[in-house]
C-alpha cells in the first residue's frame, strides 16, 4: 500500500499510544515493567503493581478478535457511518485491548478472526483536521488484492 | 452502630421537562421526600446531592446547595456528588454511612438530572479518554458483550428483546415511567439498530427528572411513627481495570453482589425483587447472572422463561427500570431504592408484588479498560 509523505506527517490521534516501526509495519506503544514482567496497553504511569515507572514497550498490534460490533449512531471525531469497534486479544503480548476495527471489513467480522495493526488516516482530531488513528484490519492472506 | 432506614421518598415523574431547571426538578423531589417522611428541613443533619452532567451540559457546579435551599435546609454539610449512573446509589451509600457512623441522625438524598437538551450526544468515558477518541460510546461497550455472551452462552436476540418487552409490561403499571405502552418482541427487533445487535428499544432512553429519599436512623425512624425499611447493606466497588477482562461474566459486577450478599447476611433466594441497572438489555441478563438469580450463562433462558417478570420466580425491574421508566443519570440509582421501598411498603399499585419483606437495588457507572467505574448494590427489608 502506498502512503505518501503527507499522510504521515498527520497527527496521531490519540496521541503516544501507536507509532510507525519502519519495515514491520505499525505498533502499538505500550509499557512493560521490568520489576513484575507485565506488559500493560497504554502505558501506565505507574506500574499498577509496584509504582516503578514503567519502560515504554512496542507492542506487536497482531491479534484475533475477541468481540466486535458496528456502530449506526452518529458517528464521533469525523469517524465513517457506519465503523466498527472492537476487543482484540494481541497474540504476543497477551493484552485484550480495545480498537477500531477497519470499516470496509464490515460484514466479514467474526470473533476469532486474525486482525493487524494499520495507522492510517481516520477521522478528524480535536481541532477538526485530518489525523491519523490505529484500527484493526483482517489479515490479508496470501494472494488477496489488498 | 445506629442501623440506617429509609423514612420517605419522593419523585417526580420521568419525561422531558423542558421549561424546568434542574433546581427546580430535584427541588420537587425533595419537597415529596420530605412530607412523605414528616419531617420538617431543620431535622436534616447531612445532604448529599446527585447530579451527573449538569457541571458539562450547564456550567454550573455545588448545585445540591441550590437544591436544599429551595426546600429550607442550610448549614449542614452538603456533599455533591458524581459517579456517573451510580451518582444516585452513590449518593445513597453516603447517606447511610453517615447515618451508621452516627455522624447525621437524618440524611437527605437528592439524584436529580436534566439532560434533555439539544446539546446532549451519546454518553461516552469521557471526552479526552483514549478509547474515546477511538470511537467507544457506551452502548458499543453493552454491544461487545452482547456479542460474547451470544457466541459462549448461546444467547439470543429474542432473549434480549425479552428484557425490553417485560421491562415495558412493567412500567405500564408504574405511573412515573417514561414509557408505558406496551411493545413485542417484533417491535423491538424491528427498531432501528443502534450498535449491533442493540437497536433502539434495547437501550435506555435519556430522560429529565429527580428522586430523593430521607435516610434516618432505626431510632429517630420510631419518632416518626411511619413505615420505616431497612438498609441490610450497601455497598459500592470499583473496576479491576485488568488486562484481559471477561466481558461476558462480570467479575466487578460478581464481586460487588456478592459482597452486598455477604453484608446483609442474606442470599439470591432470599429476595423478593430486584432493581437493576438495565442501561441495555443485556446488562439485565449479565445482571441476573452477577447477583445469582441464575447460573452463569443462563440469563438469555432465565428472562425467557419469565422468572424476571412480575409473577415470575424474582421480579427483575418492577418499575419499568431504565429501558421504560427512563434514565436521568443522577436521579436513576435514587428512584431505584424508591421502588424498592415502595414495593417492600406495600404501596406499589398494579406492580405490587405480594408481601414483598426483601428487595435488591444495583447500579452500575462509568467504563473503563473494559470494565464499570462503579458498581452499587444496596438490600432492603421490611
Amino acid at each position: 500500500m502506498h502512503i505518501d509523505n503527507q499522510q504521515d506527517t498527520l497527527p496521531l490521534v490519540p496521541e503516544g499510544i501507536a507509532a510507525e516501526a519502519g519495515e514491520t509495519g505499525p505498533v502499538l506503544t505500550g509499557g512493560h515493567c521490568p520489576h513484575c514482567r507485565r506488559d500493560f496497553f497504554p502505558r501506565p504511569r505507574h506500574c499498577p503493581q509496584c509504582l516503578q515507572p514503567p519502560e515504554e514497550r512496542q507492542l506487536s498490534g497482531d491479534g484475533v478478535i475477541y468481540s466486535y460490533t458496528v456502530v449506526r449512531t452518529r458517528a464521533p471525531f469525523g469517524l465513517p457511518q457506519p465503523y466498527a469497534v472492537g476487543f482484540i486479544d494481541l497474540s504476543q503480548s497477551g493484552l485484550r485491548i480495545f480498537g477500531l476495527l477497519n470499516q470496509s471489513d464490515i460484514g466479514r467480522l467474526a470473533i476469532g478472526k486474525a486482525v493487524c495493526l494499520k495507522l492510517e488516516p481516520l477521522g478528524l482530531d480535536g481541532k477538526g483536521g485530518p489525523c491519523r488513528r490505529p484500527y484493526f484490519s483482517l489479515a490479508e492472506r496470501e494472494g488477496d488484492d489488498a | 452502630m445506629p442501623k440506617p432506614v429509609v423514612a420517605g421518598v419522593g419523585m417526580i415523574p420521568f419525561a422531558k421537562y423542558p421549561q424546568r431547571s434542574l433546581v427546580d426538578l430535584g427541588a420537587e423531589a425533595a419537597f415529596l421526600a420530605l412530607k412523605d417522611a414528616g419531617v420538617a428541613p431543620g431535622r436534616v443533619e447531612a445532604g448529599f446531592f446527585a447530579n451527573a452532567v449538569g457541571s458539562r451540559l450547564f456550567g454550573d457546579s455545588t448545585i445540591g446547595q441550590n437544591v436544599l435551599w429551595e426546600v429550607g435546609i442550610n448549614r449542614i454539610p452538603v456533599i455533591n456528588v458524581e459517579n456517573a449512573c451510580t451518582s444516585g446509589s452513590t449518593a445513597f451509600y453516603l447517606a447511610c454511612n453517615a447515618v451508621a457512623a452516627g455522624q447525621a441522625e437524618m440524611a437527605l438524598v437528592v439524584g436529580a438530572e436534566k439532560m434533555c437538551v439539544p446539546e446532549f450526544g451519546l454518553i461516552n468515558s469521557g471526552e479526552s479518554e483514549w478509547d474515546t477518541q477511538l470511537g467507544l460510546v457506551a452502548p458499543a461497550s453493552f454491544a461487545l458483550r452482547a456479542q460474547r455472551h451470544m457466541l459462549e452462552f448461546g444467547t439470543t436476540v429474542e432473549q434480549m428483546a425479552q428484557v425490553a418487552v417485560k421491562n415495558r409490561a412493567h412500567a405500564a403499571g408504574n405511573p412515573v415511567a417514561m414509557f408505558r405502552d406496551l411493545i413485542t418482541v417484533e417491535d423491538v427487533l424491528a427498531a432501528p439498530m443502534i450498535v449491533d445487535p442493540l437497536t433502539r428499544f434495547q437501550c435506555c432512553p435519556i430522560a429529565d427528572g429527580a428522586a430523593a429519599l430521607v435516610v434516618c436512623s432505626e431510632a429517630v425512624a420510631r419518632g416518626l411513627g411511619r413505615a420505616a425499611v431497612r438498609v441490610k447493606a450497601v455497598v459500592l466497588g470499583t473496576g479491576g481495570y485488568e488486562s484481559p477482562q471477561d466481558l461476558a461474566h462480570w467479575e466487578t459486577d460478581y464481586r460487588v453482589c456478592a459482597q452486598a450478599y455477604e453484608k446483609a447476611g442474606l442470599g439470591p433466594e432470599d429476595l423478593d425483587l430486584v432493581e437493576c441497572h438495565d442501561a441495555f438489555t443485556i446488562s439485565e441478563i449479565l445482571h441476573y447472572e452477577a447477583l445469582g438469580l441464575c447460573p452463569p450463562g443462563e440469563g438469555g433462558r432465565f428472562v425467557a422463561q419469565g422468572h424476571a417478570s412480575l409473577g415470575g420466580r424474582v421480579p427483575v425491574n418492577p418499575s419499568g427500570g431504565l429501558l421504560s421508566r427512563g434514565h436521568p443519570v443522577g436521579a436513576t440509582g435514587v428512584a431505584q431504592v424508591i421502588e424498592i421501598v415502595e414495593q417492600l411498603r406495600g404501596q406499589a399499585g398494579p406492580r405490587q408484588i405480594a408481601g414483598a419483606k426483601v428487595g435488591l437495588a444495583h447500579c452500575m457507572g462509568g467504563d473503563k479498560a473494559g470494565d464499570t467505574k462503579s458498581c452499587t448494590a444496596a438490600i432492603l427489608s421490611i
